[in-house]
């Protein structure tokens, strides 16, 4: 057995938290009483909950997250192996159904402190400014109450908080350029650019990905091992855990993690008072706060509430317009896979680097509103030999055949705008979890518009794979993320929250995730919904105590505030065009 | 059995060199990357992954969710979902501990679909299904059909069509969710071992040395170049169909459960 240099790499065993290879969490974390009445308490510390906390601390609130999962230490916790990674998803019961069933865990759900960022790929493309007004562009889905323009400061702001890397030039929606210089191509990269070439199609090499293309502060550039979805031991792949949330403990914030929140609390005059939670010991505590927010992603957010049901909200709490649950979507992620000749090795590289958005838009062309873009992936062999249970048909003696050829095949994904419909929805069922808490029940089925939209892109996304030189393709039915199920909007009759993310129906009850999204273009959600909670958190600060002690409602757009980016990014990086 | 009865015992089961005709003698590494040891590197590896690697390959789990009797059939029904035959005895990689281990955890995926049992039942249910169809199409128990049988019979489930017997289990539990739980386990256990990384030439972990060679597919300077060589499955077998082989869901896919982007 060879060994490197100097001997096999040391168990981590000093007392330090490891965020990534070099980073450590250098600050003893402050901790609430209970019955210490805080400013803000923020239940899930996700994507969006690590942006907000860190916001919230570094503005001087007195602030907590509450969070299901761990506290992650990187070094000790995370593998390089895919299934040693299931302690990341969000893996408690979910009951699934409808004509197109969505699968959940490892899918799309995480747990844990960075949340789903943690296991995400990191792809972060900018939602385009047609997305923002779909209904009056092509009557289908529903308009947002912001525009792209009141977010792009945040996109902007974000893009650097991440980072993000990509190239000088990037072409689609409201072209800009990248700060952080694009990635060498993987081989999946490699056949996107040759396909996509060989038939006209523009593509993006390189990026957008919140992945770091080279060191930076404490953070080492990616190592290109292929195991974002099973999180970045190295830490070089975005996630708030490293990002967003040393500087919110740093600031004073408390994560407390291992803590499940079971129920909002409303008190007298229609204002929230706090959260009941359990502990890693299934013992029940209530932390009193002055203002709740909730960031725990589309199934749980709404599972929340409905299970913070009174005699007040019977319904769920917020949700006098019914709408809570409602609108729910995944985007279409049809794999298609081909089979080359040569090798490939899709195992290295970031399963994110390259992508084409040239189908993004409604084109009059098509029999179809909307469109989808066209993306890398590289399953590892586990998630692999699972698509080709679906794609072939494959067991027994055809799957070890099959499998012995993984390093000939490539894998791109589509993803495909699903729009919002009521009856995609999350419902309680009445089975209940560890701690007695009823599991949500979700109910998803194509319409007409989405099951066309995913015919085309699998076909054109079958054509570039051809073009790019494979003899056979295959392509795996599947749904990624999720969004809605407590939408934004103008109309407290049709939406759960307003332009900022408060509940129509309650004034110190915020809800700050992917569950807001009205619709979800066909970029992937998660920079949208950091930038959303950049967005949220400077509404916030401009508000000031009038969240704490008054119902007032004033829909003023607050001052982008660049300041409370964490130290060393806003303004860093090579400025480009756009 | 001494090796040589057992070689006979089970040529049926081996898959075949196209060019003699003769079954392909067990080795310690199928797959076309001779010689390319994953844990070999484990030096290279972090602690961490390193002792959960460690683990899988040394400590298998006792077997403490099934009775004795579902035990002994869904663990021939594993070799026939893995075969692994062609393996020496040294080099098989356990699948049924883990499963049974899975359940007995109580872990789940994260979701069951609204028209599932929960998956210990579903597992068990699902036996009770095989067995009755055996009874029905043999008068046997399925453990006592030849190996082709037994293979046709979980053939009629993996097509959604399966031999009559068990109508009743069907209708309480979709047949192609069943197949889809019961193949999934046994790919995870599989391709979770470094020995299945070896056979199919997947690098395994890389932190923190990382991967240098992305481009065209090139080895890293510690793996190895592929080296094909033909073989037909085992006559005993029907898995290895030369077509895709989706008929059963051509309406209804199943959507995919791993992550992707
Ligand atoms: C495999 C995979 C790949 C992905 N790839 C991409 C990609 O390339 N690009 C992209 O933009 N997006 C990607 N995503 C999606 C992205 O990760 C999510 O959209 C994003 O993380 C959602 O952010 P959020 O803040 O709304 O929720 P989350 O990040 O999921 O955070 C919610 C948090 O709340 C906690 N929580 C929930 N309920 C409770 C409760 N009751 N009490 C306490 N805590 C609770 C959870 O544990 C979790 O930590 C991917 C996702 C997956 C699974
Ligand atoms: S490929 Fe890069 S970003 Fe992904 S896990 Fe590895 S080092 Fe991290």
């Amino acid at each position: 057995m060879k060994t490197p240099i100097g001997g096999e790499f040391e168990e981590a065993h000093d007392h330090e938290h490891h965020l990534g290879a070099m980073q450590r969490l250098d600050a003893p974390m402050r901790r609430f009483a209970d019955d210490d009445e805080v400013d803000y308490l923020v239940v899930g510390v996700g994507a969006a909950g690590g942006v907000l906390l860190q916001r919230l601390a570094r503005a001087g609130f007195r602030v907590v997250g509450l969070e299901a999962g761990p506290f992650w230490d990187t070094e000790k916790d995370w593998v390089s192996d895919e299934k040693g990674s299931h302690q990341l998803y969000w893996e408690d019961m979910r009951i699934t159904g409808g004509e197109n069933p969505l699968t959940f865990g490892a899918n799309n759900s995480g747990k844990g402190v960075g949340g789903g960022s943690v296991h995400w790929a990191a792809f972060t493309p900018r939602f385009h400014p047609s997305d923002f007004e779909v209904y009056t562009r092509d009557g289908v889905g529903v308009d947002w109450p912001i525009s792209y323009w009141d977010l792009k400061p945040y996109y902007e702001l974000l893009e650097l908080e991440m980072p993000v890397a990509g190239p000088a030039w990037y072409p689609w929606g409201d072209p800009h350029g990248y700060a952080y210089g694009p990635h060498p191509m993987g081989g999946v990269g490699d056949a996107l650019i040759r396909g996509c070439t060989k038939l006209g199609i523009g593509v993006s090499a390189g990026g957008p990905v919140a992945i770091l293309s080279g060191s930076r502060n404490d953070r080492p550039h990616c190592i290109y091992r292929g195991f974002c979805i099973q999180g970045c031991k190295v830490g070089a792949k975005a996630s708030t855990l490293i990002t967003h949330v040393p500087d919110a403990v740093r600031n004073g914030a408390e994560v407390r993690p291992r803590s499940m929140a079971s129920r909002i609390q409303l008190g007298k005059e229609n204002r929230v008072t706090g959260v009941s939670y359990f502990d890693r010991e299934g013992r029940e505590h209530f932390q009193k706060a002055k203002a709740v927010i909730v960031c725990g992603y589309a199934i749980e957010t709404p599972r929340l509430l409905m299970n913070s049901a009174c005699d007040e909200y019977p319904d769920g709490l917020a949700n006098s317009s019914g709408t809570l649950g409602r609108y729910l979507m995944a985007q279409a992620g049809t794999v298609v896979l081909g089979r080359f000749d040569e090798l490939v090795r899709m195992y290295k590289a970031p399963p994110a680097h390259a992508l084409t958005e040239e189908f993004y838009e409604t084109d009059p062309k098509r029999d179809f509103a909307r469109g989808f873009a066209i993306q890398t992936v590289g399953p590892l062999p586990i998630a692999f030999a699972k698509q080709m249970m679906v794609a072939r048909g494959s067991w027994g003696w055809g799957m070890r055949r099959v499998m012995m050829d993984y390093n000939h095949w490539c894998a791109f994904g589509v993803l495909g705008e699903i729009l919002p419909w009521p009856d995609n929805r999350v419902t309680l069922s009445d089975e209940r979890d560890q701690f007695g808490i009823r599991i949500p029940h979700i109910h998803f089925s194509l319409h007409e518009n989405d099951k066309k939209l995913i015919k085309f892109a699998q076909g054109k996304t079958e054509e570039v794979m051809h073009a790019a030189g494979a003899k056979e393709t295959l392509n795996e039915a599947r749904f990624a993320h999720l969004v809605g199920a407590a939408r934004m909007g103008k109309d407290p009759a049709t939406s759960v929250v307003d332009l900022f993310g408060r509940t129509h129906d309650i004034a110190n009850l915020f809800i700050c995730d992917g569950s807001i999204l009205p619709t979800q273009g066909s970029a992937n959600p998660g920079l949208t919904i950091q930038a959303l909670a950049a967005r949220t958190a400077d509404y916030l600060i401009s508000q000031g105590a009038t969240v704490f002690n008054s119902d007032k409602r004033d829909l003023t757009p607050p001052p982008v505030r660049p300041h409370l980016s964490p130290p060393g990014t806003h303004g860093k990086g090579v400025p480009r065009f756009g | 059995m001494l090796p040589n009865e057992r070689f006979n015992a089970n040529r049926e089961r081996l898959p075949i060199d196209p060019r003699t005709d003769l079954p392909l003698k067990p080795r310690a590494q199928p797959g076309y990357y001779p010689g390319f040891s994953t844990l070999s590197q484990q030096s290279f590896w972090d602690a961490t992954t390193r002792e959960v690697v460690r683990k899988r390959v040394h400590e298998i789990p006792p077997f403490r969710f099934f009775k004795a009797e579902e035990s002994r059939l869904l663990q021939i029904i594993c070799e026939h979902i893995m075969p692994q035959d062609d393996r020496d005895a040294e080099h098989r990689i356990p699948i049924f501990p883990f499963i049974d281990e899975r359940l007995h955890a109580g872990r789940t995926p994260g979701y069951r679909f609204e028209n599932m049992p929960p998956d210990g039942e579903a597992y068990r249910l699902g036996l009770q299904a095989i067995a009755q169809i055996s009874q029905k199409a043999h008068g046997k128990n399925f453990i006592e059909l030849d190996w082709r049988k037994q293979d046709e019979l979980l053939k009629s489930i993996h097509d959604a069509e399966p031999l009559p017997g068990a109508e009743e289990i069907w209708s309480r539990m979709p047949v192609e969710r069943f197949w889809g739980l019961l193949v999934q386990d046994c790919v995870e256990m599989y391709y979770a071992h470094p020995f299945a990384w070896d056979e199919i030439g997947f690098g395994g972990p890389a932190y923190p040395r990382a991967y240098m060679r992305l481009e065209r597919g090139e080895p890293e300077p510690w793996e190895v170049e592929e080296k094909r060589y033909e073989w037909k499955a085992p006559p005993a077998c029907v898995s290895d169909p030369a077509e895709p082989d989706i008929a059963a869901h051509k309406e209804h896919p199943p959507a995919g459960q791993g992550g992707t982007h």
